[in-house]
């Protein structure tokens, strides 16, 4: 059975109000044809990510109960189902990252199969680099003096831009592509 | 889990059969056959009929019920049974089945077995089944571990030997007959006392007892006697502690059971069947099949003594033997044995599931699930027909279920919606290992959403069956159904011509997934998981349009439609899903709101453009039926919209009366080909003092091209309504018409000057797009926010607003600037006190029409005086008052245009110097615009200030005539007979007030005239004002700041001789003036208090007067010293007069005056002076001989006095000298007065 390993599936930013800032979807492989295809629909994703939002909310009025949680990396958000699996961390500014994992997205070489304990699971500690990657695409992104971070997430409570940043998205699509469980630096 | 057979997953606790409550019997759930072999178990003895057997009854059933239940016991339990209550038969299954009849003979005597075992052709295991539910309910339902008799204790003493001896013998019996039936069922008694006639514990009970105990050689704890009880509660409480005993007996018998099941194991041989099979394959269990059974057992048992671990144990083993390579393995597919297996196997792997869920291990619980379930593929996959059909993806939502309804029915309590937890954490066995995300226990909406997916997937998969094989087999040819006979996994699941038939309904797939998706929905929404519920009404909805449910799936769906969350918060995606699912089953239920609502949101560009569609609102309608025109009213609160709106004042601020332009810009964000949508009005309303704004639509005459910027501009005239019953004058309602046609990606700009009325603040708060057709009509409301874009001012020519700025919806109207003038004619510089003030106000209209003016005058102050206003016939008073006193409203009737009007405004005059301010307010409006009230104010500072100001000096003067004697008889008498006002007998002084008055004022004043005021004389005592200064007729001119003496001279005279007290005087200094710039000649008085002085005092007094002799140069000059003695002492004075080169004299040099009481004497000294023009100093001193005190002298007319003493002016030869140092004269008194 261990012959698939975890890989991102999606990659999603939220803003302060709730609203997508940046989704990026990555292709799982598909054992039964041997390709690689992304195995939602982006409105799946979106929903998805979405329903990351409702945990999210629940976590931090717990954490806010229990004074935990200040670093604001949520762990495991909660499974999809038996392939996909949301992780979260949230910026002191409200900027949500999601991170959906595909336990099953990747195929394991046969000869790396035996090397790592691969197949059996995930600690939520291995999605670390993944959401210090992406804050760190975000800091940069931040840095940039034509982004207006209140364009995105305006006050009012109602929706905003989208990030277009090509950098950025190239940054999710580095870090989406290069993430397996035991990388610790992306 | 309700597929799996009754029984086979109950929660085995411990049976218990009740005898003698009631009169019911029990029969055996069997086939009629064996049903017939039963054992009865009987009893003579008629059952219990008594109060405490209805509660015993009740309560076993209750104890049932919780038996039932499949959640853990806890190890503090005292019990957990399941209890049938029953007569006093029984019947207990065959122990061993008989021969078949139609066998032939055997060689050898024939073993029996347990009709439930595949060893007796009886059974319907037999030959080669393993193992079934009948198996686990003989134990659960039919076979006790533990009968319990209840019986009465007879209190009446007659019968008592009796009636024991029938207990005795019943029981007796039972055993026999139980242990003729081979089960080992534990027998045990209730004695319970008879509560008509209890009896006491002394009355031999234990006795009788202990006989009945014997009689019948039962275990001591097996026998148990309740005495009458008061209430059920304390019966329930004994029957509690007799279950908790027999609680042990029970799983000991279980722990038997489960002993003799291991012992076969351990025997490592597989029995022979009765009878050899001599049908189908004839084959029979193998040893591993045997063990399976024995595991399978032992574990059910394990499950029944509640020894959780035992039984997991147990259950793996089986379940390894099952799935190993000896069992499962070997049965092939076709088998109907390959589907009994794979139950069982689903059956002990659900069974392990709870064992793990008892014991706490979720994640283990999780990742069994999850190794089952992958096994099974796995068989499915090598040795079944796969997984890729649909009967597999049912099994997979038949699994998931049964992970969901484990946890309900096991009850997980950390994962009860109140925790608020979404999953559990792992225990502590995995804690350290890497798990997989779905290995920490979900709730069960997650597991029921699971069901739903692989329900969809199975339906999917059903669809996909040739319609051959969808044909019912009677109706195919029999070779046809042949070969299609094992093409489809049936396990669990109908046969493909059930599953989904050529004709007819067959599995409704739809509501399955329906039913998963509300189960799952109401956990989520539980959790407050609202988006993930919303995910799954959206699926549910789905489902519901397939089945044509459109009713359910619109009010499903209108929540999440109202609410909004995913449009405001910009997951466009799923609104656009939302949009289309809702247009659907809104079209499909009829809901002509909510289609026209989805419509209008959909024209938005921001969606993705849905080929072949019309994007016409006004087909929007096309095949919904409804009952009549509906007419749809919808808000941008639940409905986005594809056109917004903006409305831009030009100016921030504007005035009453004036016009302002504004711009009211739609921009249409549809798609280029969608119809452009024509609106047959549209409101625009405001926040504060603007009246709405209503545009009417009037098609154009000529078709002006939309500009290649996409922006036309039109201007608009508006025209103002009035209600008929409004009653402040004021416009309901601007009103204009225009085209009001938008094209797809055009802004129409609409430029209008609006009439601005009322002063205040006006907002742009929102605007009403109505459109109407022949389907429907529409309004559609669009507030305007503060988090709305900026936009500015849009100009022809340019696609791009300019200029923008923020709150350019807002607009301050500034009242309408007066141009009324109200001014002050000829002021004057100073107001003083005492004076009337006359103010002549000019109102001069300067408007271009005439106005009705209203004029309201306000005076503040202290203490403020009555005003009058005259006004060319009106007049208004106010009294004075503290404060303020007004006249207000005071109608002053129309003012033409460019004339003036006069108000006189009087004010009394202030009796004091004060401040007051004079506020004239002008409330007018224009013969043309009533509506409009127009305000022009005048403030007027009034300073009134005193007009003099003046200090005086009361000095004294040598009254000339005598003073009366004491010893003047007849006067006395006069005094006291005659009147009160001639009858001033007392002694008399003469004094004289200086005044000096200087004028604070700011012009000349004329004094007209001087007074003194004797305001009051206290002491009993006399005082006129003799004489005062003369003014002549022209009065006098007194110049600012010049200061003026005024002389009053006084006599003072007490009235009787004897009255010793000095007096107080109170007088006051009156003068009598005017303005000499005023020529009216009004005469003012002011009067200024002088103060209080003392006269007519006790001490004597020494004044100087000193006389001129006329002619002669140098003058003689005669200085008399006069003495007053006012007391009632004789004085004795002693006279000096000092020698001086300044003068000679003639007189005394030293003398010594003799004073009797109440009298004066005077000195004459002649003096010649030997000069002239200057001042001399007698050196004259009066000193009181008894005393030794120097008097001093007090100086009268011409004379004055320094430190050293007293000095005489001697006249020189220029009159004005003179002139000039008598006021010295006066000064250097007024200098001594103040030293």
């Amino acid at each position: 059975m261990a012959t698939a390993m975890p890989s991102i599936a999606c990659l999603g930013l939220i803003g302060r109000n709730n609203n997508p800032l940046h989704i990026s979807i990555f292709p799982s492989h598909d054992p039964a044809t041997n390709t690689f295809a992304p195995i939602r629909t982006p409105l799946q994703f979106s929903l998805l990510l979405s329903s990351a939002i409702d945990v999210f909310d629940l976590r931090a009025k717990h954490n806010a109960i229990s004074g935990v949680g200040l670093s604001g990396d949520f762990g495991l958000l909660h499974a999809v189902d038996d392939r996909l699996a949301a992780y979260g961390f949230e910026t002191n500014t409200g900027v949500r990252m999601v991170c959906v994992v595909d336990m099953r997205g990747r195929r394991v070489d046969s000869s790396a199969a035996g090397s790592r304990g691969v197949g059996t699971g995930l600690r939520d500690a291995e999605l670390k680099p993944v959401f210090r990657a992406m804050q760190n695409a975000y800091v940069h992104l931040l840095q940039n003096p034509f982004y207006d971070p209140d364009e995105h997430a305006p006050l009012g409570g109602m929706g905003g831009k989208k990030i277009t940043s090509r950098k950025f998205a190239e940054d999710m699509k580095r870090i989406g592509e290069g993430w397996t469980p035991g990388v610790s630096t992306l | 889990m309700d597929g799996y057979p009754a029984g086979s997953l109950d929660h085995n606790v411990p049976f218990l059969v009740a005898a003698g409550l009631n009169t019911e019997a029990n029969e055996l759930p069997l086939n009629a056959e064996l049903r017939d072999q039963g054992i009865l178990l009987r009893s003579e003895l008629p059952p219990l009929e008594t109060k405490e057997a209805e509660v015993l009854g009740q309560y076993f059933e209750e104890i049932n019920a919780q038996g039932k239940s499949w959640s853990g016991v806890e190890r503090e339990e005292p019990h957990r049974f399941r209890i049938r209550t029953l007569g006093r038969s029984f019947i207990f299954p065959p122990r061993r089945a008989r021969l078949p009849e139609d066998i032939e003979p055997l060689d050898a005597a024939p073993v029996l077995h347990s009709p439930f075992s595949p060893l007796s052709p009886v059974s319907t295991l037999y030959p080669d089944g393993l193992i079934d539910a009948q198996w686990i309910m003989k134990h659960q339902e039919l076979v006790p571990s533990v009968y319990l008799c209840f019986y009465t204790l007879i209190s009446d003493p007659t019968s008592t030997t009796l009636h024991d001896n029938h207990i005795k013998s019943d029981i007796n019996n039972l055993k026999s007959a139980l242990a003729r039936s081979g089960y080992k069922t534990r027998l045990a008694v209730v004695m319970l006392g008879e509560s008509e006639a209890p009896l006491s514990l002394t009355d031999g009970i234990s006795e009788r007892l202990e006989n009945i105990r014997r009689g019948t050689a039962l275990d001591p704890k097996s026998v148990f006697y309740i005495p009458p009880q008061e209430s059920p509660t304390d019966l329930k409480g004994v029957i509690d502690s007799i279950l908790g005993v027999l609680y042990t007996s029970a799983v000991e018998y279980y722990r038997d059971l489960g002993r003799h099941a291991r012992k076969k194991r351990s025997r490592g041989i597989a029995p022979q069947p009765t009878v050899p099979p001599t049908s189908g394959t004839s084959q029979t269990l193998s040893l591993s099949d045997w063990n399976f059974r024995y595991d399978f057992k032992s574990a059910v048992f394990a499950e029944f003594r509640q020894e959780t671990d035992a039984a997991l144990r147990s259950f793996e083993q089986a379940y390894e033997v099952l799935l190993g390579q000896d069992v499962l393995d070997i049965i092939p597919s076709w088998s109907p044995r390959w589907n009994e297996a794979r139950l069982l196997s689903d059956i002990v792997a659900i069974r392990c599931l709870r064992c793990h869920m008892w014991m706490g291990q979720t994640t283990l619980a999780v990742r069994r699930w999850q190794s089952h379930r992958d096994r099974i593929s796995d068989f499915v996959d090598r040795r079944g027909l796969g997984t890729n059909n649909y009967g597999w993806q049912a099994w997979e939502a038949r699994w998931a279920m049964v992970m969901a309804n484990l946890i309900e029915k096991v009850g997980v309590p950390d994962l009860a919606p109140a925790t608020m937890a979404i999953f559990l954490q792992p225990e502590k066995a995995v804690l350290g290992e890497r798990l997989q995300p779905w290995e920490l226990l979900h709730h069960t909406g997650y597991w029921y959403r699971i069901a739903a997916r692989h329900t969809v997937a199975r339906r999917r998969l059903a669809f996909e069956i040739p319609e051959d094989d969808r044909n019912p087999p009677d109706s195919s040819p029999a070779s046809l159904v042949a070969s299609k006979a094992y093409t489809y996994d049936t396990y669990m699941c109908p046969e493909p011509f059930r599953e989904y038939p050529v004709s007819g309904s067959g599995v409704n797939h739809s509501q399955l997934i329906i039913d998963c998706l509300e189960k799952a929905s109401a956990q989520y929404k539980a959790r407050k998981q609202v988006r993930i519920a919303a995910e799954i009404s959206l699926d549910c909805a789905r489902e519901m349009a397939n089945l044509e449910r459109w009713d359910d799936a619109a009010e499903l769906l209108r929540p999440l439609w109202e609410d909004m969350s995913f449009r405001s918060e910009g997951w466009g995606d799923i609104s656009e899903e939302l949009c289309w699912v809702v247009r659907r089953a809104a079209s499909g239920a009829g809901r002509a709101d909510l289609v026209v609502a989805a419509d209008w949101e959909l024209m938005n560009n921001q969606f993705h453009r849905r080929p072949q569609w019309t994007y016409d609102i006004r087909r929007s309608l096309e095949g919904v039926t409804t009952e009549s025109t509906p007419s749809v009213s919808l808000s941008d609160d639940t409905t986005r919209s594809f056109i917004s709106a903006s409305l831009v004042f030009r100016n921030k601020e504007g005035k009453a009366g004036e016009t302002c332009t504004a711009q009211l810009a739609l921009t249409s964000h549809t798609f280029l080909d969608a119809a452009p949508l024509s609106l047959d009005s549209l409101k625009v309303g405001f926040n504060g003092n603007l009246k709405p704004i209503l545009l009417e639509h009037a098609p154009a005459e000529d078709d002006k091209p939309v500009s290649h910027s996409g922006v036309s501009i039109s201007s608009i005239t508006l025209k103002e309504d009035f209600s008929d019953d409004s009653g402040d004058e004021l416009p309901s309602l601007l009103t204009g018409q225009t085209d009001l046609t938008l094209k797809p990606g055009q802004t129409r700009v609409f430029e209008m000057k609006i009439p601005l009325r009322e002063p205040g603040m006006a907002t742009a708060s929102s605007v009403v797009l109505s459109h109407k057709n022949d389907a429907f009509s529409l309004d559609y409301t669009l507030r305007f926010r503060e988090t709305d874009r900026i936009v500015g001012w849009y100009i022809e020519g340019s696609a791009r607003s300019r200029h923008a700025r923020p709150q350019a919806r807002t607009i301050q109207i500034q009242p309408r600037p007066p141009k009324m003038e109200v001014k002050l004619v000829e002021p004057l510089g100073q107001y003083y006190a005492n004076e009337p003030i006359e103010l002549h106000i000019e109102l001069l209209n300067s408007e271009d029409e005439s106005a009705s003016v209203k004029l309201d005058v306000h005076l503040f102050g202290k203490v403020v005086p009555a005003i009058r206003v005259q006004a060319e016939g009106h007049e208004g008073a106010a009294e004075a008052g503290e404060e303020e006193s007004k006249i207000s409203g005071l109608v002053l009737g129309s003012i033409e245009s460019t004339s003036s009007f006069k108000v006189v405004v009087n004010i009394d005059p202030a009796k004091v110097p004060a401040t007051f301010d004079l506020h004239l307010r002008a409330s007018y409006h224009l013969a043309s615009d009533s509506a409009t009230s127009i305000m022009q104010t005048l403030p007027i500072q009034l300073n009134v200030v005193n007009a003099f100001e003046a200090n005086y000096d009361l000095v004294p003067r040598l009254h000339t005539e005598p003073w009366p004697s004491l010893f003047d008889y007849e006067g006395l008498l006069e005094a006291h007979e005659g009147d009160a006002v001639a009858a001033a007998k007392g002694f008399a002084q003469k004094w004289c007030l200086l005044c000096h008055y200087a004028s604070f004022a700011q012009e000349d004043l004329k004094v007209v005239g001087m007074e003194l005021k004797v305001v009051s004389c206290v002491g009993g005592a006399r005082c006129n004002v003799v004489q005062g200064p003369n003014v002549s007729q022209d009065g006098i001119l007194v110049t600012p700041k010049t200061m003026h003496e005024a002389q009053f001279d006084l006599a003072a005279q007490k009235l009787s001789l004897d009255d010793r007290q000095p007096v107080t005087l109170d007088l006051a200094f009156i003068i009598q003036w005017q303005r000499k710039s005023r020529p009216d000649g009004v005469v003012n008085t002011t009067t200024m208090p002088v103060g209080k002085y003392l006269v007519l005092g006790t001490e004597p007094r020494v004044l100087a007067s000193v006389y001129h002799s006329s002619g002669d140069e140098p003058s003689l000059v005669q200085l008399d010293v006069t003495i007053e003695n006012p007391s009632n002492h004789f004085l004795t004075f002693g006279l000096t007069m000092e020698p001086s080169d300044q003068f000679a004299f003639s007189g005394s040099k030293q003398t010594t005056l003799n004073l009797l009481p109440q009298s004066r004497r005077t000195t004459t000294y002649r003096m010649l002076p030997l000069v002239n023009g200057t001042w001399v100093r007698p050196g004259l001193t009066v000193r009181d001989k008894y005393f030794q005190k120097v008097l001093r002298i007090i100086p009268t007319e011409g004379m004055k006095i320094d430190k050293d003493g007293l000095l005489i002016w001697v006249p020189g030869k220029n009159v004005e000298n003179k002139e000039g140092d008598g006021d010295a004269d006066g000064d250097a008194q007024a200098e001594e007065k103040a030293t």
